[in-house]
Parts: structure tokens; C-alpha cells; sequence
């Protein structure tokens, strides 16, 4: 399972579909409460997220997500219009940055093909 | 740094975002064919979505030479219209949106195609406020001589710097991009400004479980036309 995390359906929906995994493989998560509440039914492979979100904002998941041993290990891209290229973030799991300008979908992919089992 | 400029790169944030959106699903466009036509919907509503901002931007100029008359309007027909162009939006956001009218619709006196933003950007600020699966409801009701025309979402609080402007009767000016999400309250911003254009009463109500955005208008003097 993948989740998405992003207020804006229409670019979740793009970066899902990106991924390459079919829709049901794909979860996907307007705002960080919900993605919080589904992990403890679920954990995902890898979390595609945006930074900037309606209510609380990324750091508060990706702090959520660093508390826990075995949320800890879920690989995170961030998927955000703002210039992250050199912040290292790699203590929060975050193993890579994407700028919404600039990405291709080929990146997405590439980050499933290298942080999960199956693609 | 003044509100002129603060304004314009406000006004550009949030039109950089539907531009993001249309690369991306440009570029998806070319990989995916079994999803075309769903793409192209999708493209065709964040395009849209877009032109009515960047109509909105132009209005305001309009405002300061005072180019709206005043006129009577049916407030149901204008919230009817809104609601019908954004079902989609909603439904696509996994949003309900219920609407109730209180009595027959009266007429107002107002400007039909700025009320008709003032409705459509309070709706919007719903669909971007609201949680996957929450309600928004969109009520029209008359008390002492006005008819009120409010909005309520349920979801994350209202930013309290928004939630701050609103309080003071209307938003000065778009809020800073620095720390803010796809909205900077833009939307709220122009809602604002052409109500005040109007004469109208607007403002927000701050619940636990999301917020209310109401104007206020004048009931028409004119011999109000019950709509069918």
C-alpha cells in the first residue's frame, strides 16, 4: 500500500497514478488526522506527502511518524512547492524531495521501484 | 513590504498552483491512456477553476471605478447557479453539499454577478476546509429586513489570521504565502471586497468542527417576484 498525502485531490490523484500501482493500492489523504488514524489499521510502503496542508502541517506527521519504531521505517518523499532540495531531513525518513514545478512522473516510479517490495 | 505587492504575490501563488496541477496532468496525459478522458475532466475543471480567479482579479480593479450597478436580484437564482457549476467539485472531492433556503426567495438589492463570486468563493473556501467524506451546507435565511446567505464547513480550523481579518468585518488583504497552504485566502479576500462594494454585511463564525462565512443583504424595496 502507498499513501498520498495532499490538499489538492487533482495533483494526489497525478502522483498517485504515477506510482504505477493500481487505485486500490493507493491510498489517498486531504489532510494529515486522517493518514494518522489510517496507520494504525495499516502501514504503507511508501508515503508520497506534501508539506503545506489544510490543518496541521507535514513536520506534524513526519514527527508523528518518528516517534513510532515501526513508522519510523516508512520511506517519505516530499512532494511540495516549496525548495526543500537542501534540507536534510533523512533523521524524519525522509529519503527524497520533489518539487511539484518541476517533477516528472518518472520520479515517482523510480522512488517505488527503489523503497518498495513490489512494483 | 506593501499591500500592493503582498497582494500580486499572493494573487501569483495561487494561480501557480493550478498551473503545477496542469503540468503534472499534462505529463500524464502522455503515459497513461486508459485514463485519458478522465484527465482531460480533470484538467477542464482546474482550468476553469483558474479563469473564474483570474476573473475575479480583474473585477476588483473594476470595483474602484465603481463599474457594478446595484440592482434587484433573486438571491435563490444566483445560489442555485453556484451550486449547480460547483456539484462537481464537490462530489469529486468527496465532499456533500446541502443547501437549504429558509422561505421563498426574496430579492436583493445587490450586484448578481459579484454576489455570484461572493457565493462561489465562500463554496470554494468549504471544498478546501472541509475533510474527505464532511458536509458543507450552504443556508439562506431572513431576518429584520436582510437576507443572509451563509456557508458552514466542517473541518480544520479556519487560519487565525484569516479567522482574524474576518472578525474585523472584512479580509484587508490576501494572507501571507509563507506558511500557507494551496489557499492563501484569496478567495475570502474577494468575497470580501465585493461585498463591501455592495454594502453587505459579511463575516465568519468560528465552531470547534470548522467554520460559517455568512453576507448579509438588503431585502429589495422593489415588489419581491416569488421564483417558481
Amino acid at each position: 500500500m502507498i499513501f498520498v498525502i495532499d490538499d489538492d485531490r487533482i495533483m494526489a490523484k497525478c502522483v498517485a497514478r504515477a506510482t504505477g500501482r493500481d487505485a486500490k493500492d493507493v491510498r489517498i489523504f486531504g489532510n494529515v488526522y486522517d493518514a494518522i488514524n489510517e496507520l494504525s489499521e495499516e502501514l504503507p510502503e511508501i508515503i508520497f506527502m506534501d508539506v503545506l496542508l489544510t490543518g496541521p502541517d507535514g513536520f506534524t506527521l513526519l514527527n508523528e511518524l518518528s516517534s513510532y519504531s515501526d513508522t519510523a521505517a516508512i520511506p517519505i518523499v516530499i512532494v511540495s512547492a516549496l525548495n526543500f532540495a537542501k534540507a536534510d531531513l533523512s533523521e524524519y525518513g525522509v529519503v527524497g524531495v520533489l518539487n511539484k514545478e518541476k517533477m516528472l512522473p518518472e520520479e515517482i516510479k523510480e522512488y517505488v521501484t527503489k523503497y518498495t517490495k513490489r512494483y | 513590504m506593501d499591500t500592493e505587492v503582498d497582494g500580486i504575490l499572493v494573487a501569483a501563488h495561487e494561480l501557480k498552483a493550478p498551473l503545477t496541477v496542469l503540468r503534472q496532468l499534462a505529463l500524464t496525459l502522455d503515459d497513461t491512456s486508459m485514463q485519458n478522458d478522465e484527465i482531460r475532466d480533470e484538467m477542464v475543471c482546474v482550468s476553469e477553476r483558474a479563469i473564474k480567479q483570474v476573473n475575479d482579479l480583474t473585477k476588483i480593479k473594476k470595483l474602484n471605478d465603481g463599474l457594478f450597478e446595484m440592482e434587484p436580484v433573486a438571491v435563490r437564482g444566483v445560489c442555485d447557479d453556484v451550486t449547480r457549476e460547483l456539484m462537481y467539485l464537490f462530489k469529486f472531492n468527496r465532499r456533500d453539499l446541502f443547501v437549504k433556503y429558509a422561505n421563498h426567495s426574496r430579492l436583493v438589492t445587490a450586484n448578481a454577478e459579484l454576489l455570484r463570486s461572493v457565493v462561489y468563493n465562500f463554496l470554494l473556501s468549504a471544498v478546501h476546509y472541509s475533510g474527505d467524506g464532511a458536509r458543507a451546507e450552504l443556508n439562506v435565511s431572513e431576518t429584520r429586513g436582510k437576507i443572509k446567505i451563509a456557508v458552514r464547513d466542517y473541518g480544520p480550523m479556519l487560519p487565525s489570521d484569516v479567522w482574524r481579518e474576518m472578525k474585523r468585518g472584512w479580509v484587508e488583504k490576501p494572507t501571507s504565502v509563507v506558511m500557507r497552504p494551496g489557499s492563501s485566502g484569496l478567495g475570502l479576500y474577494i468575497a470580501s471586497r465585493f461585498s463591501r462594494y455592495m454594502h453587505a454585511d459579511v463575516g465568519a463564525v468560528r465552531h470547534r468542527d470548522g467554520s460559517t462565512f455568512y453576507v448579509s443583504l438588503p431585502v429589495s424595496k422593489q415588489a419581491t417576484l416569488w421564483e417558481m
